[in-house]
C-alpha cells in the first residue's frame, strides 16, 4: 500500500544529494582556478608599474644630479667636472638623453622665473603657425596691466592680434626696430614705451588719490602731459605746473613749467628747486616732499 | 527771450526724461537755490516745460545756455542715436603731440574757414574725451541749432565717433578733423551702433581681451550649473576648449552692446543644383544682417555653446578683431581694405 523510506538509506535520495554536494565542489573549484590566475596577473602588473617607477625614480636622481652640476656650470662658468662625466659615459645614448632632459628642465625653470619677475611669457599657438608674446608691466614694485601680442609665424612674422592700446605707436616700432629680423629689439622697444606709460599712468593715479588739494586740470590717454593747479599756504597764490613727458620711454618728465599770479614765484630759489625735483622724481612722491617744505597746501 | 532760445528749450526739455533732468540742471548749476526749489518734478511735461520757460526769460538765457545745457545731458547720456566710427589715417610727425587747447583753436578755425556761420562748442570730459558740438549755416541761415551734430575724440588715438551728420557735412567736418589733428586723412571704420560706449570700448580695446597663455586663466575658475553630471563630464574638456576659444575670438566679461552686423555679399553663387543661377555672369547680392540687443555676447555663446563651430570663423571673430560692423565680401580674396578676406 504506501512506500515507506526509512533516513539515511543507502539508497537514491542519498545518491542524489551526494552528486549534488560534488557538483557544488565542481563550480567552486573552477572559480578558484580562475581567481588564482587574475590574482597572478595582478602581481605582475603590480610588479611592472613598481620596476618602472623604480627606473623613474633612477632618472629623476640622475637628472637631479646632472641639473645641479648644469646650474653650477651657467653660474660659475667653470670647467666640466670630469669624473660626473665618466660616470654617465658609461651608456652615451641614455647620458645623451639625460643631458637633453636636464635642460629642458633648466629652460622651462628660467622661462618660469622669467615669467615670475615680469619679463615675457612666449607660447606656441595654432600647432606651431603662431606665438603669443605677453608682456607684463611694473611700476614702484607693483604689477600692472599685461598686454599682449599675437604673431603669425609663416610666410614672415606679422602681427595678427593684440591689445596694446592704440595712442602705443606700434606700427611704427614695428618698423623702426626692425621686427622681422631682430625680434628681441622689437619687443624690448616696445616693453620700455609700455612700461613707461603704465609708470605714469600709475604717477597720475597716485597723485589723483594722495593730493586731494592738488587739482589735476589737464592730462591725456598717454600721460605725456600733466597741468596741475598748487595753492601756496598762506598767501593762497595758485601756481600752475606744466609737466610734459615728451620722452615716452621715460617716467619723468622732460620739462617742468610753472605760472603764477605772483610772477616773481617760478624764479624764486625755492622754487627753482622744486623745478629740479619734479625733474628728478616721481611726481606723486615729489608732491610730498613739497607738501612737507611747505610749499604747497 | 527770442523764439529760437524757447524752441530750443521747449524740444529739450521734451527730450529729456524727468528724472535725468533734475541731475542735468543740477549739473549745469545755473538755477539759484530759490529757483530749483520752486520747480515741481512730479508735474506732468508741459507743465514744467512752462516752468522751465518762465525761469529762462528771469535768468535771461541765451540759445548759448541751453546748448550748454544740452550738451551736458548729451555726454552724460550718450548712448542713444545712431553713432558713426571714422578713423584718422597717416600721422604727420606731430601728431601725437597735439594737446587740448591747440586742437581747440585749430578746429575751430578750420572748420569756420569752411563753413560760415557755425556754432562751435568744445569740451573735454573727464575721460579724456573732446565733445565737439557743431551748429550748422550757410550764407542763408543762422546756425541751426535744433540740429547739431556731436563729435567725440581722444587725442593720441586715431578714432572720431560722429551722430547726426548729413552728407553735405560730412566732407567740411573731416577736413577741419584731418587738419587739426594733424593727419592725412580720415576714413570710414564701418563701425556703427545706437551706443556710444560700446563702439568706442570696442574700437580702444577696453574690454577683457583673452589670449592663449601658459599660465592658469581665470576661465577655467566658472562655476558652470551642473544639469547632467554624467554629461557634463564627457563634455568638460571640450567645452573648456570652446569657451576658450569664443573667449580668444571675442573677449571675456562684459562685451560692449552692438546691435547689428551687415554682410554685404558679392560672390558667385555656387549651387551646382540650379544651373540658372550658376551660370549668370554677374555675382549674387546677397545682404546678411545680424541683430540683437548684444551681439558680441550672442555670437560669443554660439561659439561657446557648440551652435557656431570652433575655431570661429574669421568672418565672426572679424568684428572685433577689426572692430567693424560692415563687411564686403567678394570672390576675389585679399583686396582692398574693406574686404573681410585680408587678415
Amino acid at each position: 500500500m504506501g512506500a515507506f523510506f526509512p533516513l539515511f538509506s543507502p539508497g537514491v535520495l542519498s545518491h542524489l544529494s551526494r552528486l549534488e554536494v560534488e557538483a557544488r565542489s565542481r563550480k567552486s573549484r573552477p572559480q578558484q582556478r580562475s581567481r588564482v590566475k587574475e590574482l597572478k596577473a595582478k602581481v605582475e602588473a603590480l610588479r611592472l608599474q613598481r620596476d618602472r617607477l623604480k627606473a623613474e625614480i633612477e632618472t629623476h636622481k640622475s637628472l637631479q644630479k646632472l641639473r645641479v652640476s648644469m646650474d653650477k656650470q651657467s653660474a660659475h662658468e667653470e670647467e666640466e667636472e670630469e669624473e660626473d662625466e665618466e660616470e654617465m659615459d658609461e651608456d652615451s645614448e641614455n647620458s645623451q638623453l639625460l643631458r637633453l632632459m636636464a635642460r629642458h628642465t633648466q629652460l622651462k625653470d628660467l622661462l618660469h622665473a622669467h615669467h615670475i619677475i615680469g619679463g615675457y611669457n612666449v607660447i606656441k599657438t595654432r600647432q606651431g603657425k603662431g606665438v603669443c608674446v605677453s608682456l607684463a608691466t611694473a611700476y614702484d614694485g607693483v604689477f600692472l596691466d599685461t598686454y599682449n601680442l599675437e604673431i603669425d609665424v609663416k610666410p614672415t612674422l606679422r602681427i595678427s592680434r593684440h591689445n596694446v592700446p592704440p595712442f602705443i605707436p606700434l606700427n611704427s616700432l614695428v618698423e623702426q626696430s626692425n621686427m622681422q629680423t631682430d625680434i628681441r629689439s622689437f619687443l624690448d622697444t616696445l616693453s620700455q614705451h609700455l612700461n613707461a606709460f603704465a609708470g605714469r599712468k600709475q604717477q597720475l593715479k597716485l597723485v589723483k588719490e594722495l593730493h586731494k588739494a592738488v587739482e589735476v586740470m589737464e592730462s591725456n590717454v598717454l600721460c605725456s602731459i600733466l597741468v596741475m593747479m598748487f595753492t601756496v599756504p598762506g598767501e593762497k597764490t595758485a601756481v600752475l605746473c606744466t609737466l610734459d613727458y615728451t620722452d615716452h620711454t621715460r617716467c619723468l618728465p622732460t620739462r617742468v613749467h610753472f605760472e603764477s599770479e605772483d610772477k616773481e614765484l617760478p624764479d624764486s630759489p625755492e622754487w627753482k628747486k622744486n623745478c629740479s625735483l619734479l625733474m628728478e622724481t616721481p611726481v606723486h612722491k615729489a608732491l610730498i616732499i613739497m607738501k612737507k617744505m611747505g610749499n604747497i597746501v | 527771450m527770442d523764439d529760437a532760445t524757447k524752441r530750443l528749450l521747449q524740444r529739450l526739455v521734451r527730450r529729456i526724461p524727468t528724472q535725468i533732468l533734475r541731475t542735468t540742471l543740477d549739473k549745469w548749476g545755473r538755477l539759484t537755490a530759490a529757483q530749483k526749489q520752486s520747480i515741481d518734478f512730479t508735474q506732468p511735461k508741459w507743465a514744467l516745460t512752462e516752468r522751465l520757460l518762465a525761469v529762462c526769460e528771469e535768468n535771461e538765457w541765451t540759445v548759448k545756455h541751453i546748448t550748454e545745457l544740452e550738451m551736458i545731458y548729451v555726454i552724460d547720456n550718450p548712448n542713444q542715436g545712431m553713432w558713426y566710427a571714422f578713423q584718422l589715417l597717416d600721422p604727420e610727425d606731430d601728431a601725437c603731440s597735439v594737446e587740448l587747447t591747440q586742437f581747440k583753436e585749430q578746429f575751430k578755425s578750420h572748420l569756420s574757414e569752411l563753413v560760415r556761420p557755425v556754432s562751435v562748442k568744445i569740451k573735454k570730459h573727464t575721460d579724456e574725451a573732446v565733445w565737439i558740438r557743431i551748429a550748422w549755416g550757410d550764407s542763408f541761415s543762422r546756425p541751426n541749432h535744433l540740429k547739431p551734430t556731436y563729435v567725440v575724440h581722444h587725442l593720441q588715438t586715431p578714432y572720431v565717433f560722429v551722430t547726426s551728420l548729413t552728407s553735405k557735412q560730412k566732407p567740411l567736418l573731416s577736413q577741419a578733423l584731418v587738419l587739426s589733428t594733424r593727419y592725412q586723412a580720415i576714413k570710414d571704420a564701418n563701425l556703427s551702433g545706437r551706443k556710444l560706449t560700446a563702439i568706442r570700448d570696442l574700437l580702444m580695446r577696453q574690454y577683457q581681451q583673452v589670449f592663449p597663455t601658459n599660465y592658469p586663466s581665470p576661465l577655467a575658475e566658472r562655476n558652470q550649473t551642473v544639469s547632467n553630471p554624467l554629461i557634463e563630464k564627457e563634455q568638460a574638456q571640450p567645452a573648456a576648449n570652446r569657451l576658450q576659444m569664443a573667449c580668444e575670438a571675442f573677449g571675456d566679461g562684459v562685451l560692449p552692446q552692438l546691435q547689428s552686423a551687415v554682410y554685404k555679399l558679392e560672390t558667385k553663387f555656387r549651387d551646382y543644383t540650379n544651373k540658372t543661377m550658376t551660370e549668370r555672369e554677374e555675382p549674387f547680392r546677397c545682404h546678411v544682417k545680424f541683430a540683437s540687443t548684444n551681439l558680441l555676447e550672442s555670437l560669443r555663446h554660439c561659439a561657446s555653446s557648440g551652435i557656431a563651430s570652433t575655431p570661429v570663423t574669421p568672418l565672426l571673430s572679424s568684428i572685433p578683431l577689426k572692430g567693424r560692423n560692415y563687411f564686403v565680401i567678394t570672390d576675389n580674396g585679399p583686396g582692398p581694405s574693406s574686404q573681410t578676406h585680408q587678415p
